[in-house]
């Protein structure tokens, strides 16, 4: 449940980043930047999605995910550990 | 005592490449300029290193002093990450070519761009501590990109250029809030220079590592010093800048975190406090080591102030090390930093073709470390030695015999 919703939030911040993005393009194995957005862009969506969700995590730590689907479950255990 | 930046002065260089044009030639994504938010960036010659860009950058600085003023000067710190030996510092070289008293202490610092923060803190500290009663210290950014860096998005940024800064008990340019500085550093693999020819990294990764600092150096100067507003202590910031676009993306993400206004806000924000400091570094790119301090000249010739105006200031180096710390303005700053013409300076360069730059560029990289005996020869870029040099006692490299390198002047 708090997975997909995290992963809602996500998609609702790429699609506000990258206007033009067909929304059936955002699946969990794609990564942020094969789907166009470059460095600036993907900062303002995991910032973005951080603040909706009520997470801080370093941005160096959000690195280590290659792809949505690991982004999204980095995001759910910082959740799940604050409670 | 008040401490601080007596006179500090930039050197962009003879020339420049217009953005766009390299971006078209390259096959660049146009649609990765604008998000750089830079018009050109600044090109050297094969007679010029990072001894003759700061030299170039200190001496309209020390040629206004008295001699008692420029004796007192015993402290000669260089930050750069485009040294020329491993052991030699290139102070030893610049405190030659200026003449200044033997009675100095000489030596280089390396923190990829935060070298240039690093050295500034050193010297004011040094002054503030008196054990040199009325000395001054000349601290010197030095920098220059690696030539084979072609083909990539680091390419339009990467640029060459010095940074001079007389540091002392007048302040008459900056004088520092000593002791409000904020430190955040850790281990990092983003961008470095590993082999002589080599300038690589994780440039993507670099931008987290640098939004990491500046929201954590930021936390720790707040814990320092009481009542601090991140939207309301400053009147103005002046960011380390390796492309304006991460400037303005690490603004609006401090703003969304720290002060919760709308986009609109933010972006009002950051065209009143934050464009400013860019105007320079749109039209030179990174300069490494100098880079925050060639944004803080900007803001000092660009930006509209009045007395007491409080700056904040974030220095990040990759590796890393960062700091947030804060000076003040008044409106004296601009009339001591405006005898330096920097944006006159600037407007006099050679515009290179893409034809010419590549040139230059293989030309370039026949000059990297470790040459042992090399003659300068001018006859590769006539056009502009005769434009930008000749007769105007710049200093230039001649050749380098024995390791040794031979200047003169232009």
């Amino acid at each position: 449940m708090l997975k997909d919703y995290i992963f809602k939030i996500l998609k609702e911040n790429i699609i506000e980043i990258l206007p033009e993005m067909p929304e059936e393009k955002i699946r969990l194995e794609e990564s942020l930047r094969e789907l166009g957005a470059n460095s600036v862009d993907r900062m303002d969506i995991v910032v973005k999605t951080m603040e909706a969700i009520g997470i801080k995590i370093s941005m160096v730590e959000t690195a280590q995910a290659a792809n949505i689907g690991e982004l999204v479950d980095l995001f759910y255990e910082k959740k799940r550990l604050a409670g | 005592m008040n401490v601080g930046i007596e006179a500090i002065n930039f050197y962009g260089g003879p020339a420049y490449i217009s953005v766009r044009d390299l971006f078209q030639a390259r096959g660049l994504d146009l649609g990765r300029f604008n998000n750089l938010m830079m018009d050109k960036k600044s090109v050297g010659m094969p007679c010029e290193d990072p001894v003759t860009n700061a030299v170039n950058a200190a001496r309209p600085i020390i040629d206004r002093l008295t001699d008692s003023e420029k004796n007192s000067i015993d402290l000669v710190i260089t930050a750069s990450e485009s040294g020329l030996d491993f052991g030699k510092s290139l102070s030893t070289y610049i405190h030659d070519y200026l003449g200044l008293s033997r009675n100095s202490r000489l030596f280089e610092v390396k923190q990829a761009c935060y070298g240039g923060t690093a050295a500034l803190h050193m010297a004011s500290s040094y002054i503030a501590s008196q054990v040199s009663p009325g000395a001054k210290a000349l601290v010197v950014a030095t920098d220059v990109a690696r030539a084979a860096a072609k083909n990539t998005y680091a390419e339009p940024s990467q640029a060459v250029g010095a940074i001079a800064m007389l540091v002392s008990d007048r302040p008459e340019v900056m004088e520092l809030d000593l002791g409000a500085s904020g430190y955040y550093s850790f281990e990092v693999m983003d961008t470095f220079r590993p082999m002589p020819e080599i300038e690589t990294g994780d440039p993507d990764l670099s931008l987290l590592s640098y939004l990491d600092c500046l929201d954590n150096s930021f936390k720790a100067y707040e814990e320092k010093v009481e009542g601090v507003n991140f939207m309301h202590t400053f009147d103005f910031l002046a960011f380390h800048t390796p492309f304006p676009g991460m400037v303005k993306g690490g603004h609006r993400k401090m703003m969304r975190e720290l002060a919760r206004i709308s986009p609109d806000q933010i972006e009002e924000d950051f065209n009143r406090r934050v464009a400013p400091s860019l105007g320079y570094c749109t039209q030179v790119g990174n300069v490494y080591s100098a880079t925050l301090y060639l944004a803080l000249c900007g803001l000092i010739d660009q930006a509209d102030f009045e007395d007491f105006s409080r700056v904040g200031l974030f220095s990040y180096g990759s590796g890393c090390s960062s700091e947030f710390y804060s000076g003040i303005l008044t409106k004296h700053s601009k009339a001591v930093l405006s005898e330096m013409m920097i944006g006159k300076k600037l407007a006099q360069r050679y515009r290179l073709d893409i034809e010419e730059y590549d040139r230059i560029l293989d030309l370039n990289m026949e000059w990297m470390f470790g040459i042992k005996d090399k003659e300068v020869e001018l006859s590769g870029f006539t056009e502009i030695y005769e434009q930008f040099f000749k007769g105007r006692g710049l200093l230039v490299l001649n050749r380098v015999k024995n390791y040794h390198r031979e200047y003169s002047w232009s």
